[in-house]
């Protein structure tokens, strides 16, 4: 659906995106994390054909995105600064989408307003920030975009409206295979929500992966050896991270975790328990692999 | 029909799995029986419906169900899913027995909790 290779956008001296090169599949919701200032907003804005790219290519299901009237018809992007037309209710923004998006649909449109709690007839600037989302969020819906860019979409949402939405897109993706890109900083959300996850730091995404694999990839393994153990013992392990104390060990180890335990046990280890890593602590120990000082990284 | 654990270390994935073979195992969901279709499942639960394709997958791989083509996923008839929870089982056990192996319980005593879960079944 989306592919792009080799992508660079500048602002003056700052390069914001450096090669950025990645695909993404219909039908999937993707993740993008990183941390402050890599580029996720950037790139979206890419993607919705906001800024011309300065090198590389961007393409849509093989077409180029920006000024093409065609591709953007299908994608609807929820921007961090969310924009409204001035003294406007939902209902003068239903009817200004209306009019750029042919596949906006009414009854849709009806169907989300009884959903959310919010007055199609009032003002969008008396709404509070969380029910400026969610206005932003049923606009989009009742637009059925191919594409949907969610910039920090979860941003102000109640939990009740955090699963409301979660079941939203869940039934879209499924019905009519439309696929999301998402960019957050919560990554608890994103693991539960998203088939993909991408890293993004500097300009570039440093590694991107199925989060199942992701999850079952890497396990985090507490162990004691009373009797003390050499290096060469642990040489089964692909090791990411060792850290001990005394008898004790804690190991960041690549592989499922029963395997792991079993071969520490095997090594004499009166105890090995291993549990999977979350999304974040795969995150900061992956980065710290790669030799970024995560303490100054805020995710 | 499923709860899942969001808080849980545990992949949604594997959970799905996990919970779909404990149901049909325990014949709550019984042989031919058609589970609920991949969106219904995704939109009741909130999450994403390519997970739960995935798990369909692999529930068919394993041969707990069967996939009738633009029918759905239905459940295969055989002992297929209680074998499957009764080799967990037989893991389960064995970990706990070492570890307790390890903590130095005796083999009577370890016979004796054996004995008491089973002497409970007969009493209830």
């Amino acid at each position: 659906m989306i592919q792009a290779t080799g992508l660079v956008k500048c602002f003056g001296d700052f390069t914001a995106l450096s090669e950025l090169t990645t695909q993404i599949q219909k039908g999937s919701i993707y993740g993008l994390v990183g941390s402050n200032g890599s580029g996720k907003s950037t790139f979206l804005r890419l993607i919705a054909g906001v800024y011309i790219p300065d090198g590389g290519t961007l393409q849509i299901d093989g077409q180029a995105v920006y000024e093409n009237i065609a591709v953007k018809q299908r994608i609807f992007f929820v921007a961090d600064d969310l924009y409204f037309l001035p003294q406007s209710s939902m209902n003068d923004m239903a009817g200004f989408y209306r009019g750029i998006y042919h596949n906006f649909s009414d009854e849709r449109y009806q169907k989300l307003c009884d959903i959310f709690p919010l007055d199609p007839k009032k003002k969008i600037t008396t709404f509070s920030k969380g029910m400026k989302r969610q206005a932003a969020l049923l606009l989009g819906l009742a637009c059925q975009p191919d594409l949907l860019l969610l910039d920090e979409a979860f941003d102000g949402l109640d939990p009740v409206m955090r699963g409301a939405v979660r079941k939203l897109l869940s039934d879209e993706i499924a019905s009519r295979e439309m696929t999301v890109l998402i960019t957050s900083h919560n990554l608890r959300e994103l693991e539960d929500l998203c088939d993909h996850v991408g890293l993004l730091h500097k300009g570039r995404i440093l590694f991107e992966r199925e989060i199942d694999e992701l999850k079952l990839g890497f396990c985090k393994v507490h162990a004691a050896f009373p009797e003390g153990i050499g290096d060469e013992m642990l040489s089964g392990l692909d090791l990411m991270q060792v850290s001990r104390n005394g008898s004790l060990l804690n190991l960041i180890v690549r592989g499922r975790s029963a395997d792991a335990s079993e071969y520490l046990l095997s090594k004499g280890a009166v105890f090995a328990e291993g549990v999977p890593l979350t999304l974040e602590e795969v995150f900061v120990h992956e980065m710290e692999a790669v030799g970024y000082d995560y303490n100054n990284i805020i995710f | 029909m499923l709860q899942l654990d969001l808080q849980s270390r545990q992949p949604i994935y594997e959970q799905l799995i996990l919970r779909l073979t404990e149901l049909i195992s325990l014949g709550v969901l019984e042989a031919d029986t058609q589970l609920p279709s991949v969106r219904t499942l995704a939109r009741d639960l909130g999450v994403n419906p390519n997970t739960v394709q995935k798990a369909y997958q692999e529930l068919e791989r394993r041969g707990i169900t069967y996939s009738v083509s633009g029918r759905g996923s239905f459940v295969a008839p055989g002992e297929g899913a209680r074998e499957i929870l009764s080799r967990q089982s037989v893991e389960k056990i064995r970990d706990a027995v070492s570890e307790g192996k390890r903590t130095g319980l005796t083999r009577p005593q370890v016979d004796e909790v054996v004995s008491s879960v089973y002497s409970e079944e007969v009493s209830v």
